[in-house]
């Protein structure tokens, strides 16, 4: 079941294009990362999903209708540029915000009184947010943006100005979220946060999708057929014994644990047989398949030299 | 409650909580009060000084006449003038009559020791006019002549009534309405310039903090502006509410009992049209300022039409202020927008003037139309008294425009918010106005 679903949404500026027929389908209870270079066109797709600006063609699905204004109600959005008015107290603007958002004065205060015990940050309630740091202030704000327990999360590169200690806190807490049935959207240039949390990706460039699926599958598809062997034992004898089975890229040479490693590529796809062979002539530890980091795949899908 | 109505509460409280607010809304009423009394304390001090002037008379016809008083004091010496500039150089200085004064009124000389005041020499001139005048008029030997000048001397004063249409007329002391129609042209322009450029400036920090950026997720951009529109004028409603009942209850409570109770017996019977003139002594002008000062349904009528131009002509340029707040990112990339916004209202403070002497004249009434000089201009006007239906159709005229200028407004907004770096051009905001969303 699909929560949010674009159909070739096409939007244009006077200048330029930033989304051409774009669409993508995001499934209930997933975290679904919107990546891209810089100007890509994803902050545009976000506007559109936000209802802040509308698309010239295509449409948005939200729970199975077309997105209506009622429905930021079930949308958190935490933009990537954002700020809290400095010279109000804390716990006075995520009351503003929350009942911005629909929640009612008591049911807000409830709420935020939670979160900021689970945060810490009770002490914060009235103090003046030009008192706190930058990485508090991003606290603030991504209570302030999960607190209506909207059904969809948007979070615009969420960890910047995070020390790693409160990025792993909010981290564990998007996850968290998502366990508890909510979709989150997450867009970020931080490609090792891709791997660890997301589950579907969306790759625009130059306002096009050019890579759409499940973060595994595209990490697996795109594998070059590289795997590592650990092993014990005469490197020579292997060597020879791989011969015309598969290419011998590299000795990866001795590892700390007394293991020797090699690197090596299987054009034909038997790598069955290719193990049988390892364990026949020495004392196989491991046999890895060397998948691509999304960083990779980034890099090459935008280059153009992906295959 | 409405997103629009949460955003004005915001706008509201954060105001009017602001120690800044309190104090000059409670101080305000207080300095214009020491304004409209500092220049008779002035006037009360500035006299006490006495000057002293040493008088040579070659015609012998002055000294003898002039007399002294308690700004100057006059001393008939016998020095020449070498001497008497040479050794009194402790007095404020020498006064040197020619001696065919009669024929030549121009030969009087006044040598100072310090820079010469215009008190002392207006004295002079008037005291030495006088003299010659009647010395003159003695040479025709006319009999009881001091009885007959005494007889012909005359002051006029105007008692003024406003016909209000009802055959219901009272007095208003043109003075006083002159001075209230300055006072109410100039709190007009300062809430323009104050409130309009609060407006502004807090569009640009919202803009700069990136608070509109997580806002626009949750509220529209035009609820956006309307709602800060309105919650500074509720901020501004609140401190002219509470000027007009500070103000119109000291005129109409609290003056009246300070002023003693036999002038305000003439007062009360002067604006009731009973009052026999010839049976006071006392100042006509200055019963009818008082009787103005103190009548509080012509304060209170005055304060209800404030408080409508005030708001309708805030509405109006605050809309075009947040406009252009939107389109920039600091208060200086601002300036050469508001400038012009600023025009207007500029122009029509440099015209109150001109206004205030004629408050019906053909260009007082037109700019009282025009909505971006009306709120300045026709509140200059009121107090001398302006009809019901032109202050209606003004006030219809501002309004409307009002709407008109938030639409326009709107969609510069919209585009602006999002809008970082450069500086927009006027073409660029009239393209934006035309972008479909």
């Amino acid at each position: 079941m699909d929560l949010l679903t674009v159909e070739h949404v096409s939007k244009h500026f006077a200048q330029h294009t930033a989304l051409d027929d774009v669409s993508l389908s995001i499934p209930q209870g997933s975290i679904y990362g919107l990546l891209g270079p810089n100007g890509a066109g994803k902050t545009t797709l976000i506007r559109i999903i936000n209802r802040i600006t509308a698309p010239d063609s295509g449409r948005v699905i939200f729970d199975g209708h077309e997105i209506a204004p009622a429905d930021i109600f079930n949308i958190g959005y935490l933009p990537e540029e954002r700020g809290l008015y400095k010279k109000m107290k804390v716990g006075e603007q995520a009351l503003f915000f929350a009942r911005l958002k629909g929640l009612s004065r008591r049911e807000a205060t409830v709420r935020l009184k939670e979160w900021f015990v689970r945060f810490g940050i009770q002490e914060w309630w009235n103090k003046k947010v030009e008192e706190l740091s930058k990485g508090m202030a991003q606290k603030v704000q991504f209570i302030v943006t999960v607190l209506h327990e909207p059904r969809l999360l948007i979070f615009d590169e969420p960890f910047s100005g995070f020390d790693p200690i409160n990025a792993n806190l909010l981290k564990e807490e998007i996850m968290a979220l998502r366990d508890k049935g909510a979709t989150v959207i997450f867009s970020t240039h931080n490609m090792s946060s891709v791997e660890e949390i997301c589950d579907n990706i969306t790759l625009i460039n130059k306002s096009h999708n050019i890579l759409s699926g499940p973060v595994d599958e595209i990490r697996r598809r795109h594998g070059d057929n590289l795997f590592r062997i650990e092993y014990l034992g005469d490197e020579e004898a292997l060597r020879r014994r791989l011969e015309g089975q598969c290419e011998v890229l590299a000795d990866t040479g001795e590892e700390p644990g007394r293991y020797r490693t090699l690197k090596i590529h299987i054009a034909d796809n038997d790598v069955r047989s290719v193990i049988a062979a390892v364990n026949d002539t020495v004392e196989l530890r491991s046999f890895t398949e060397i998948i691509p980091g999304m960083n990779d795949i980034f890099i090459r899908a935008v280059n153009g030299s992906l295959k | 409650m409405s997103q629009i109505g949460i955003i004005i509460e915001r706008e509201f409280n954060e105001r009017v909580r602001k120690k800044s607010f309190i104090i000059t809304t409670l101080l305000m009423p207080l300095l214009v009060v020491a304004l409209m009394v500092a220049p008779s304390l002035v006037m009360i001090f500035a006299t006490g000084d006495t000057r002293h002037v040493a008088v040579i008379d070659h015609s012998g016809v002055i000294a003898p006449s002039l007399e002294s008083g308690s700004e100057v004091v006059f001393e008939p010496t016998d020095l020449s003038v070498d001497d008497a500039r040479k050794n009194l150089t402790d007095i404020f200085g020498v006064l040197e009559i020619g001696p065919d004064i009669l024929s030549n009124p121009n030969d009087v000389k006044l040598y100072t020791n310090t820079s010469s005041s215009m008190l002392v020499e207006d004295n002079i001139r008037s005291q030495i006019a006088d003299i010659i005048e009647r010395e003159k008029l003695k040479k025709y030997d006319i009999h009881n002549l001091p009885e007959i000048l005494k007889e012909v001397e005359t002051t006029v004063s105007i008692q003024t009534f406003r016909n209000d249409g009802e055959g219901d007329s009272e007095a208003q002391s043109s003075v006083i309405s002159t001075g209230i129609g300055f006072v109410l042209g100039m709190v007009l322009y300062m809430f323009l310039i104050i409130y309009g450029g609060m407006v502004m400036q807090s569009v640009i920090e919202e803009k700069n903090s990136r608070v509109l950026e997580v806002m626009v997720s949750s509220v529209k951009p035009f609820d956006m502006m309307m709602g800060k529109i309105l919650g500074v004028a509720a901020v501004a409603a609140v401190q002219v509410l509470i000027w007009g009942v500070l103000i119109c209850g000291v005129s109409a409570l609290a003056m009246p009992a300070l002023i003693p109770s036999d002038i305000m017996q003439n007062v009360e019977a002067m604006q009731q049209g009973t009052l026999n003139m010839a049976q006071t002594d006392m100042d006509m002008d200055m019963l009818r300022a008082i009787g103005t000062a103190t009548d509080f349904g012509y304060l209170a009528t005055i304060f209800v039409w404030l408080l409508l131009f005030i708001i309708g002509g805030y509405l109006l340029y605050s809309a075009l202020f947040a406009a252009i707040g939107s389109s920039v990112d600091s208060v200086q990339d601002a300036q050469q927008l508001q400038t012009p916004v600023m025009m207007p209202i500029i122009f029509s403070i440099i015209i109150m003037m001109t206004i205030l002497n004629d408050p019906n004249s053909t260009l007082a009434v037109w700019c009282s139309y025009i909505p971006f000089t009306s709120p300045v201009v026709m509140m200059a006007r009121i107090p001398s008294g302006v009809p019901v239906w032109q202050i209606v159709v003004s006030l219809a005229i501002l309004y409307a425009t009002f709407v008109a200028a938030v639409w326009f407004a709107a969609k510069i907004y919209r585009v602006g918010i999002f809008m970082y770096g450069k500086k927009p051009s006027f073409k660029e905001l009239w393209k934006w106005v035309r972008y479909k969303y």
